[in-house]
């Protein structure tokens, strides 16, 4: 704007200075030719008159009064007589010159002529002299070319200079002109008074800045609700675009992910993880497939369900259809499927290794095996790391981007492994009495045994019976506790704690006798609404631990008092104590501390196992404090009646 | 035009970043294979190195097809500069990814590796080549800086070993074989560990257009 209104400023005044100077000239011109002219006339009127008196000769003396005027005497048949500035008869003859023509018949004529090089100009005044001569004058002028191009150099210049002038002058103009309109605050359209013309535009401006900022309200609205929906779920969401930058994130992405977010601006998803398992979903989500796989991040497992989304160009090609039909049946059970699948593929000697970096490698032992988590890739099971061309340079992936749900699901996972383990122990549990059993009996029934052995086989039978027994009767009761009270157990009643504690210590008169432990019990009656058959068996196995694992002439402490609406029951032995790192996971079936150490004491690895599950019935809590060397101390809460 | 052009130098980064995934895979199962002795890990290693490779071939050309058709300044030229110095030292950790567990198929059963810091200098080129691949994908100029600097912890750890494998044939001369298997092992590993660093300084450059001393 700024250079358009200059350049036309500039234009406008150039143009005007070479006009005008031009027009002056033809003027000046014209007025200095008009006197000339007049004193021309004039002069030869003089001439006429002194040589009307004293005779035509006198001419020829008059002429020298002014050397710009040349005078010459025609005679009436147009025979130069005398001429001021050629000596006659040279000249030819004047007879048909338009001047000599005009005084012949009118008494004086005149004309104007340029020379043959059209620099000069020369006006003729002729009149007749009453001697019937007739006296022509004549004066010359520069011609209005050359006149001009007399002034041409000096009127360049004034004219460069007055172009300068004009720039300098217009470049001012044009900055005051246009400062304004730099000036204008753009926040507060309407109260621009600077020019007028410019309120229609300024006031459509506003219009449009008003619209604009509602659909910018509008959008930042819809997009805070999408961020308060997605931020508050649960599960991880990332939306990722084809080239696999995150679009969109919601917090528990990124917290699952354990994702650093001081990176650059969009994120690379693959900035977030980049283990195999993580880079074949990617691909193959992309690719146009949708795919799923749990990644072990940190301790937790993240099962991440992927999804291709097409653009609104593009419906899925055919035959991807069909493929991802084909990959979301395979693996419809889920996180079933892909947790067994990740341990699947290892020998055993890697089986703890549940896939913490290298779940359903197909190149384990098991090669050939179904591909695990690795659900959906695109790859043949044979060639799991073949990089995908179609979706990786050059090429452009199938599907316009991804929608990525991400399921903590540790949980899921840790039971799962626990229900395992469970199933694994309680085999090998029931197996192992099952097993002598059979041994001695096989040995009576071959008639391999001697007469006087046959008891005490019997003996072992008998006691490895009641091993299994108490062992079947354990898991039965956990099963039981397990359900919770609907039918298994008899109605809740009013217990008084201390009364039962001491009921169950005497039971164990004998067996703490024989190993020298000192049983004592402290407190005074409690009573709590709870199933008799669970508080029972509660306290047993708390007072039966005490004793199995306590030393030789050892003690057993049992105190049961009131503390904050809770009955709270402890039981403080002598004994081996529980390390540290194992006091978690006593409560597991069938875990025993030590194994070395302990598996001299019977036991079946159920009873802190039951307790624990006693107390959850009753929504009580547990607690243990061991040293790990000298003594356990376990208190078990149970909520009063009302409280 | 250009925005083709952004979405392409993206598309490098990705395949960067597959392409580190790649090796800290086939390294980290190279070492498994060797300190579990598992043939399985061991044969991932290898097949991986195929992937690698291809993978070199496809990152190089598509840099060549940038430079020519885009003729890229600046920030933009240093990453795709950056881009195919980087692949060729991603593509010699796969080579010495492959070395070790082709060598450590013929110790297995070998009792020596536990007996000297090859598990920690593992541990340290493994991290040395995360934290690059890491500082890369996050853009990290601190961390590239810190893997620059870490390198001298496996050099160490490499006279360590040298040491002790020397220890171990001057006092049963039988063990010789395992041991130098070993030290070509720590070798490797070192080695790694350089190319790790080369990874660093070239996302140093990358980043800040400095390069490093």
């Amino acid at each position: 704007m700024k250079r358009r209104i200059l350049l036309f400023s500039c234009l406008l005044a150039t143009i005007s200075i070479i006009l005008t100077g031009v027009l002056f000239q033809l003027a000046a011109f014209h007025s200095y030719f008009e006197k000339t002219r007049q004193e021309t006339v004039t002069e030869a009127g003089l001439i006429r008159a002194a040589a009307n008196i004293s005779g035509d000769s006198c001419v020829a003396a008059l002429d020298k009064a002014d050397p710009d005027l040349r005078i010459t005497l025609i005679s009436p048949d147009g025979e130069v007589i005398y001429d001021s500035d050629i000596s006659y008869g040279r000249l030819d003859s004047h007879a048909g010159r338009p001047e000599f023509v005009g005084a012949l018949e009118n008494g004086a004529g005149e004309s104007t002529r340029l020379s043959s090089t059209f620099g000069e100009r020369t006006y003729y005044y002729a009149v007749l002299l009453d001697s019937g001569n007739v006296l022509r004058a004549a004066r010359t002028v520069d011609s209005v070319f050359s006149s001009f191009f007399q002034i041409l150099v000096l009127g360049a210049l004034i004219a460069a200079i007055m172009t300068i002038a004009a720039i300098i002058v217009g470049a001012r103009v044009t900055k005051s002109i246009v400062r304004p309109i730099n000036q204008l605050d753009l926040d507060d359209l309407e109260n621009n008074a600077v020019y007028e013309e410019l309120s229609p535009l300024l006031h459509r401006m506003k219009q449009q800045n008003d619209i604009i900022a509602g659909q910018m309200a509008e959008i930042k609205q819809k997009q805070q609700e999408f961020a308060a929906i997605t931020d508050n779920m649960r599960e991880g969401l990332l939306v990722l675009d084809r080239d696999a930058y995150v679009l969109s994130s919601n917090k528990s992405a990124l917290r699952l992910l354990d994702a650093r977010t001081d990176g650059p601006m969009r994120m690379n998803a693959l900035a977030f993880n980049r283990s195999q398992d993580f880079l074949s979903v990617v691909e193959a989500v992309l690719g146009g497939a949708p795919a799923e796989a749990t990644l072990h991040i940190n301790g937790k497992y993240i099962q991440i369900i992927a999804n291709p989304v097409w653009g609104p160009e593009g419906a899925p090609p055919a035959g991807g259809m069909g493929a991802a039909a084909g990959v979301g049946g395979t693996h419809s059970p889920g996180g079933k499927a892909s947790a067994e699948g990740a341990s699947a593929p290892h020998g055993p000697g890697a089986a703890a290794d549940t896939g913490a970096t290298d779940p359903g490698a197909p190149h384990g032992p098991g090669a050939g095996a179904p591909h695990g988590p690795d659900a959906g890739a695109p790859h043949s099971p044979g060639a799991p790391h073949a990089p995908d061309a179609a979706a990786g340079l050059g090429g452009t992936g199938a599907a316009a981007g991804a929608l990525l749900m991400l399921l903590d699901v540790t949980e899921r996972e840790d039971r799962e492994k626990l229900r395992r383990e469970f199933t694994a122990n309680v085999s090998h549990e029931l197996k192992t009495p099952l097993t002598s059993i059979s041994g001695y009996a096989e040995i009576i029934s071959e008639g391999l045994a001697k007469q006087e052995d046959i008891p005490r086989f019997a003996q072992n039978i008998f006691s490895e019976s009641q091993r299994l027994i108490t062992l079947i009767g354990d898991i039965m009761l956990l099963s039981k506790l397990d359900e919770g009270e609907k039918d298994s157990f008899p109605a809740r009643e009013d217990i008084d704690i201390f009364a039962l504690a001491e009921e169950v210590a005497q039971r164990f008169h004998g067996a703490a006798a024989k190993k020298g432990v000192k049983i004592s019990l402290a407190g005074s009656s409690t009573a709590i609404y709870a199933v008799r058959q669970a508080i029972d068996e509660m306290i047993f196995n708390l007072i039966d631990n005490a004793i199995k694992y306590n030393r030789e002439g050892g003690s057993a402490a049992i105190i049961v008092r009131e503390a904050d609406g809770m009955a709270v029951l402890s039981v403080a032995d002598t004994g081996i104590g529980i390390p540290a790192h194992e006091q978690d996971r006593v409560f597991e079936r069938f875990y025993r501390v030590e194994k070395s150490r302990s598996h001299s004491v019977e036991g079946t690895g159920l009873g802190l196992s039951i307790v624990k599950h006693a107390v959850m019935l009753h929504r009580g809590a547990i607690d243990i404090k061991s040293d790990g060397s000298s003594g356990t101390i376990i208190t078990v809460s149970i909520p009063l009646p009302g409280a | 035009m250009r925005d083709s052009y952004v979405r392409q130098l993206r598309q490098l980064h990705t395949e960067l970043i597959r392409m580190g995934a790649y090796c800290e895979e086939s390294i980290d199962c190279a070492v498994r294979g060797l300190l579990c002795d598992d043939a399985g890990l061991r044969g991932k290693a290898l097949d991986l190195e195929d992937a690698i490779n291809l993978k070199q071939r496809e990152i190089e050309a598509f840099c060549v097809r940038l430079l020519l058709r885009e003729q890229p300044v600046a920030r933009d030229l240093r990453q795709i500069t950056t881009a195919q110095k980087m692949i060729i030292d991603m593509e010699r950790i796969g080579d010495q990814a492959t070395d070790i567990a082709e060598i450590s198929a013929f110790m297995a059963g070998s009792s020596v590796k536990s007996d000297i810091h090859i598990a920690d200098m593992a541990a340290s080129a493994i991290k040395m080549l995360t934290d690059s691949v890491d500082s890369f994908v996050h853009e990290d100029l601190e961390k590239a800086r810190q893997v620059v600097a870490s390198d001298d912890i496996v050099d160490a750890l490499f006279s360590t070993i040298k040491g002790e494998l020397i220890e171990i044939i001057m006092g049963d001369a039988t063990k010789g074989s395992d041991c130098l298997d070993l030290l070509m092992i720590a070798k490797y590993l070192e080695r790694i560990g350089d190319h790790a660093e080369n990874i660093a300084e070239s996302v140093v450059y990358w980043i800040s257009g400095d390069a490093v001393q």
